[in-house]
């Protein structure tokens, strides 16, 4: 009797065993493709676009990687995403949070092996996780009180963010970038007002923080280049031509004066509109589209600082910062919130000319410009920096600093090994292996330096058995070393992050058994 | 793909094994390719180098000895081997000189990578030495290098030509280095005198008469005929010049137009219109007294018509159409006037003033020259002639080129020998501070130090001397404490090369090498490349 077929053709069902096995290698594979980039030894991928330019892009961040993947796997895209929504939510663990989520489906094939049911290990790995997040709540260190005692340790985050990255060399510097321009954002989590700016050119150390905000352009001809209180009118409009939108508008005329006259009225219409702005008082215009030479001739004759096809992007941001609003009908000059700063002028970095605003009116907004030998420099500074300002901004919020290291890895695996032998039944099976899962971290940390990592993990387990032990992998000198002592810290909201998301990505690529794959959509033969 | 290899992975210790082949792979891959890159442009190194005829997709045929220029006309794929290209041309937009230099030297650090990396020395180590190296590197540079003055116009001179001397322009230097120093003399501004912004020079080429030609112009050079259409005058002394953005030529608005002619009367009239129309505008030009016009070009209509050509001729108007809008800033600046955008604004003091506008006829072309600006803004016109293409080409490189080391001396102010000395000392102090370090790093900088030692080899190598004999020499006689001693290609001898005249910008060296650096362990790090969309 022939089955009848309940799926299209095309469309494919794996069941059972088969499908956890596809999952398994599958998220296995893409572990083991981004976690040498872990820790500060890590190494760099070359992501080859196969798509217009072939361009290159040379990155050690996860997120980064992992985004641009061409995917086939579900497994694989499950974990591609929980990297994602680690990257939104605190930017940094990237890596770290795809690692942990792989190695723990690792521990769960063997244990599935061993005919243990998936339900079984979802509740261990459940009760472990929750076992290993006490046990860093326990030992989080939280200097909210103390001013200065956090600044050092917004410092310690940055510098082990960094130490992992292209900026390793020049750490402190950026650090002291870093967690200055989080400072001034006094508590939000708007980076939107730190601006990343970046110039080719100079090396790396000749990066720095600038107070106010930068535009990239150029101030029009005959224009004062240097204004002093300036009164900003940011706007979006047409400073080309008033064009009637209707199509197919034409005027008939049937003699050549009377094309000058409607020419000349059009130009009336635009020196109205020059008028209209300028009655706002203003000494600065910013305008997202072109300017015409007409216009930027009358606002060169009033001695106004027009800047032309400033980006959505930057006028946005100029608003933000200088407190005033996109404008893009001049009737009602009252109705309008001009912007302000102190100072405009012309600078220049490099061999390129930027208009500087300083003193504006939002204090928080400031400007990081990057220079470096190159584009990929740059573009990999960048990425680096956005983590390590994430991370800081985070943890202005949620203070609480763990140690790094590995150390926190070490604190709940041993936690997590008590619980195991605690339990009793199947499930200790399942909550040993997390720990084994967790101890992977520190010994990829350490293969990636190229150090013993066998002999390395036995001593900081040895060393964790004492109490209160600050000990974790110093990867510069290749031993054992006191964390506190080295300097080398964690937001806690990044490592929370990382065992939860890690523990329900595993969970759910676990308790499935079916894959069904829909047929592709047919498309249209195009011969 | 990575998936596929990486597939089921049994043990963790059979599959680390092969992952670690797979990437050991892959760097190799990277560092040979890279190499090769390397290697391609070695032979144009220094004095003697040779030159390489690029021939571009389109057709186009390109010589040059400029490292920038040849990689990137390569146009590589493999992704280490266009990190190379990126470097030079980082090196080009730090230094503007030493393009070649720079790939050289990072080929050259390759190589000894990996003889470090078939040692078993983990990649990262080996980065973080090279960093340290290079930082000891620029130290002792700068510890070299002789402080200049800008007055001191015959320091400066040399430097360009020892910048040029290794071009095809090379017998031209006499009369090229000067003249670049003095363009970028003349742009610096008294206020901010670190600062040269080489967009104030610029560079028309002119077909015909040979490099020998070549010259300074204190005003604005055209490479425009004026337009003599309808018989305008092509020469005007004291001439009023102005800047117009707007058209000389029947009205045109926005909104699309049509004239509807209903009789033969009206034709008449029409034309008659037009005419008053273009009329009147001239009325108003020569009502200030301007004698020359430079007009914008415009996509939207014409800038001129006959016409209006006719009528200027008459009012006695030299006419330059078809300015670039970008060039715009470049000639107000220049003439210290200001752009006009509408006949209503033209007036008196928006006029820029020069003793004499003139067409000049040159080879093939003509060019119109503006000269005896009154207060000239800081900007200089270099007229830059060839007998072809090609040789015009290279020279505006190497002019290029020439005018990057006068602008790094000015920003800078620090001379260093040329000829490969500061290599071989380089490479002979580091050489004796490995000797002080422990471990791994000892090994790895005095690697760096031996890799330095490329410059001088490939120098001699090119020039056609014993490559070996003459490094060894040089070793030995910087070893002696003749920390300028340099191979002279000229005389294919040893001698001190500051005393030869061969001196270079500090910052060209400086940067040569970090950047090499930088680049190098760049590519160290990387493990893997992942193909994405």
């Amino acid at each position: 009797m022939a089955i009848e077929k309940i799926l299209k053709d095309d469309a494919s069902e794996e069941k059972g065993e088969r499908a956890r096995m596809a999952s398994f290698v599958g998220a296995i594979a893409i572990t083991d493709l981004v976690k040498t980039t872990l820790g500060p030894k890590g190494m760099d991928k070359i992501l080859q676009s196969t798509g217009r330019g072939n361009e290159v892009t040379v990155t050690n961040d996860g997120a980064t990687i992992l985004k641009s993947l061409h995917i086939d796997n579900p497994a694989a895209k499950v974990l591609i995403d929980i990297s994602k929504v680690q990257d939104d939510e605190v930017g940094d663990g990237t890596t770290s949070v795809v690692v942990l989520a792989g190695e723990l489906l690792r521990e769960a094939e063997k244990l599935v092996a061993a005919k243990i049911h998936p339900m079984t290990i979802i509740s261990g790995y459940r009760m472990a996780a929750e076992c290993a997040r006490n046990a860093l709540l326990q030992r989080v260190v939280d200097n909210k009180e103390n001013a200065e005692k956090f600044k050092s340790d917004l410092m310690k985050i940055a510098m082990t963010t960094l130490s992992s990255k292209i900026l390793s060399q020049d750490k402190e510097h950026f650090a002291q970038l870093a967690v200055d321009a989080v400072m001034r954002l006094k508590g939000s989590t708007n980076l939107e007002a730190i601006q990343i700016i970046k110039k080719p050119g100079g090396s790396l150390k000749d990066s720095f923080l600038d107070e106010g905000f930068i535009l990239d352009k150029k101030i029009g001809l005959g224009q004062p280049k240097r204004i002093e209180n300036a009164k900003i009118l940011v706007a979006n409009t047409a400073m080309d031509t008033d064009k009637v939108k209707i199509y197919g508008a034409r005027v008939c005329v049937d003699s050549m004066s009377k094309v000058a006259e409607i020419e000349g009225a059009e130009k009336e219409k635009m020196r109205e509109k020059v008028k209209k702005i300028l009655g706002h008082g203003i000494n600065c215009f910013v305008n997202r589209q072109l300017i015409y030479n007409f216009p930027e001739e009358l606002f060169a004759d009033a001695g106004i600082l027009a800047i032309e096809h400033a980006d959505f992007d930057g006028i946005e941001r100029l608003a933000l910062v200088t407190g005033g609003e996109i404008a893009s009908t001049f009737d009602n000059p009252e109705s309008v919130k001009l912007g302000h700063c102190k100072l405009i002028e012309e600078i220049m970095i490099g061999e390129d000319k930027l208009i500087h605003f300083s003193g504006v009116e939002m204090g928080q907004a400031c400007t990081i410009v990057l220079r470096g030998a190159s584009h990929h420099v740059l573009d990999e500074a960048e990425r680096s920096l956005h983590d390590a300002l994430c991370v800081l901004s985070q943890t202005v919020n949620d203070t609480r600093v763990l140690l790094g290291g590995g150390w926190p890895e070490m604190v709940m695996a041993k936690e997590v090994d008590e619980l195991a032998r605690k339990t009793p039944g199947k499930k200790s099976h399942a909550i040993e292996a997390f720990s084994r899962a967790l101890v992977a971290i520190p010994t990829i940390i350490a293969d990636n330096a190229g150090l013993d990592s066998a002999d390395l993990v036995a001593k900081l387990r040895a060393e964790h058995h004492k109490e209160g032990c600050n000990a974790g992998i110093d990867v510069i000198s290749g031993s054992v070393g006191d964390m506190a002592e080295l300097g080398i810290s964690e937001a806690f909201k990044v490592k929370q992050a990382v065992l939860l998301s890690a523990t329900e990505a595993a969970e759910m690529i676990l308790r499935v058994d079916e894959i069904i794959t829909c047929a592709p959509r047919k498309r249209e033969d195009r011969m | 793909m990575a998936a596929v290899t990486a597939a089921q992975p049994r043990s963790s210790k059979t599959e680390s094994y092969v992952d670690n082949k797979r990437k050991e792979d892959i760097r190799h891959a990277n560092i040979n390719a890279a190499r090769a890159v390397a290697d391609a442009v070695r032979t144009s190194l220094g004095p003697k180098g040779m030159d390489k005829m690029i021939s571009t997709a389109n057709g186009e045929v390109i010589i040059t000895n400029d490292g920038a220029t040849i990689l990137n006309k390569m146009e590589v794929l493999q992704p280490a081997a266009k990190m190379l290209v990126d470097l030079s041309k980082s090196q080009d937009s730090a230094a503007g000189d030493g393009t070649t230099t720079v790939v050289v030297i990072a080929g050259a650090l390759l190589k000894q990578c990996l003889t470090l990396l078939s040692n078993g020395i983990h990649p990262t180590v080996i980065s973080d030495s090279l960093h340290k190296a290079s930082i000891k590197a620029v130290d002792v540079l700068t510890a070299m290098a002789v402080p200049l003055e800008l007055s001191d116009h015959e320091s400066l001179i040399k430097s360009a030509s020892t910048s040029l001397n290794s071009k095809v322009v090379s017998q031209y230097s006499t009369l090229l280095a000067p003249l670049a120093v003095d363009s970028v003399l003349s742009v610096v501004d008294p206020a901010k005198p670190d600062m040269v912004d080489l967009r104030d020079i610029k560079i028309v080429k002119k077909l015909g008469g040979t490099v020998d030609d070549t010259q300074l112009v204190k005003g604005l050079v055209f490479d425009k005929k004026a337009s003599h259409a309808a018989g305008g005058p092509t020469r005007m002394e004291n001439a009023k010049i102005a800047v117009i953005q707007f058209q000389i030529s029947p009205p045109k608005t926005d909104i699309e137009q049509s004239i509807v002619v209903s009789d033969y009367t009206q034709m008449d009239r029409i034309l008659k219109e037009e005419r008053n129309y273009i009329l009147g505008m001239i009325k108003k030009i020569k009502a200030t007294g301007c004698n020359v016009l430079l007009i914008q070009k415009s996509i939207l209509r014409d800038a001129v018509t006959d016409l209006s050509l006719h009528y200027l001729a008459k009012a006695k108007i030299m006419v330059v159409k078809d300015v670039e809008r970008e060039d715009i800033e470049f000639i107000t600046k220049t003439l210290n006037c200001l752009p006009i955008a509408n006949i209503e604004h033209f007036r008196v003091e928006k006029l820029g003033h020069a003793d004499l506008v003139e067409e000049v006829s040159l080879g093939d072309g003509k060019i119109v020259k503006v000269t005896g600006i009154k207060d000239m803004g800081r900007t200089t016109t270099v007229l830059v002639r060839g007998s072809n293409q090609l040789v015009l080409d290279e020279a505006e490189r190497s002019l290029h080129d020439a005018l990057c080391v006068v602008r790094c001396l000015v920003s800078k102010r620090f001379l260093i020998a040329g000829g490969g000395a500061p290599e071989i000392e380089l490479s002979r102090q580091l050489g004796a501070w490995s000797k002080v370090l422990h471990g791994m790093e000892g090994y790895c900088v005095r690697s760096f130090a031996e890799a330095l030692e490329v410059v001088p080899y490939t120098l001699a190598e090119n020039a056609g001397l014993n490559p070996i004999a003459v490094v060894t020499e040089l070793r030995n006689r910087h070893a002696q404490g003749e920390i300028n001693a340099g191979i002279n290609v000229r005389k294919g001898q040893i001698t001190n090369i500051l005393e030869e005249n061969v001196v270079q910008p500090l910052l060209v060296s400086t940067s040569a090498i970090t950047l090499a650096t930088e680049c190098v362990r760049m590519i160290l790090k990387i493990d893997d490349i992942v193909n994405v969309r």
